[in-house]
């Protein structure tokens, strides 16, 4: 057998047949993975440095100055409550400023604040959610809104209210619920709270 | 086939974060896709989980196409680089847990769906070549790719394309010698 021939062989291969609604199928399947997980892909290629260092630089500068009023101001209070997050003040600031955009502010154990945005402005408005995380050495508190997924610990933790203004976590090995507060949440003691009222 | 100037308007759209124009592109070249990961494969099941996979990815890495290549060039190179490391964690897999291994040999059995006998030989010898040399064969024989282009998308050089492809086609022809063919 020489090539041409077993080119010819190779060629008349044919594959098996796929179905109509397999191939109807695969792009629902991608795109609707697409819309719950991906962010969207532009940035990777419009990143724009001087936009996003300016973008930067403002968030840094109103955080560091809401974070140290706050402080200033309720430096003696020792409770969870005393987190710059808890304050609608400070939630509303940011809302403001960068509307549609927020997925999270995280408050870390050491009261440095960081906002996790949305490159599309795409988070839906709806009210926000405080959440204390402690595992009894270190602790995390955010705000964010109900449909988005926080990393905490690199565990991810998707935050849902319901209809009755009750605030759901969900994470890899657990589930909480502000309403049962016997729900499996592990040795992690959770504090949440609704503040859309205040807010909206 | 679509006109390039649609394909080019399609990834503008699915940069600007439009899933539905993304959806377009993935029924434009799914079956291209699905052809290669199952040429690599011999598995429905995976070439369609590998199909899936390649897309994905793509749609991640879609900042990073900057239109040198064609775009089905492009999501080839994903899809047989995935279909690689598909096969080398298998072969790991295999390696690690023996009582798995049988199934694994069992693999190089396409088994049923194929139109004809012709085509369930093809794969089985397909199957049987060391994987790099498969991907040699499947990009230049079945997607018409040069030695270069193939090249680029294995990440290798010119040359080794064509020991590999030289190799392979050495096998298939042990393999496939008592098929009928046509005398030139």
């Amino acid at each position: 057998m020489n090539n041409p021939e077993l080119e010819s062989i190779l060629k008349k291969a044919r594959l098996p047949e796929i179905s109509e609604e397999s191939l109807e199928m695969l792009p629902r399947r991608i795109v609707a993975g697409l819309k719950r997980n991906d962010p969207p892909p532009r940035a990777a290629r419009s990143f724009s440095p001087h936009l996003a260092w300016a973008l930067g630089l403002a968030a840094c500068a109103v955080i560091a100055f809401a974070a140290g009023h706050r402080r200033g101001r309720m430096e003696t209070e020792r409770t969870p409550a005393a987190d710059s997050l808890a304050s609608a003040k400070l939630v509303h600031e940011m809302m403001a400023m960068f509307p549609n955009q927020i997925r999270a502010i995280v408050q870390d154990e050491n009261g440095g604040l960081k906002l996790v945005l949305s490159d599309t402005g795409d988070v839906p408005a709806s009210p926000p959610l405080y959440v204390r995380i402690s595992d009894g050495k270190h602790s995390s508190s955010f705000v964010t809104f109900s449909g988005q997924e926080i990393q905490v610990d690199g565990q991810t933790i998707t935050v849902l209210a319901d209809a009755r203004g009750g605030i759901i976590l969900a994470g890899n090995q657990f589930v909480w619920s502000s309403s049962e507060r016997t729900s499996a949440a592990g040795h992690l003691k959770i504090e949440a709270r609704n503040l859309g009222t205040v807010l909206m | 086939m679509p006109a390039l100037d649609d394909e080019s308007r399609l990834v503008e759209l699915s940069l600007s974060g439009d899933p539905e124009a993304y959806a377009a592109l993935v029924r434009q070249h799914q079956k291209m896709i699905r052809a290669v990961t199952f040429r690599m494969t011999g598995s429905p099941d995976d070439a369609e989980e590998l199909a899936q996979d390649a897309f994905v990815r793509a749609y991640r890495q879609l900042g990073s196409f900057n239109g040198a290549a064609k775009f089905s060039t492009w999501l080839c190179r994903i899809a047989i680089n995935l279909s690689l490391d598909w096969r080398r964690r298998e072969s790991r897999r295999a390696g690690l847990h023996s009582k798995w291994a049988a199934g694994v040999a069992c693999e190089n059995d396409p088994g049923g769906g194929f139109p004809d006998e012709l085509s369930r030989r093809v794969q089985e010898a397909l199957n049987r070549l060391p994987a790099k040399q498969r991907a040699a064969i499947v990009l230049t024989l079945y997607e018409n790719q040069s030695h270069a282009e193939a090249a680029k998308t294995l990440g290798c050089t010119e040359a080794t394309v064509s020991w590999r492809v030289f190799a392979a086609r050495q096998k298939l022809k042990r393999l496939l010698k008592d098929l009928p063919h046509e005398k030139d």
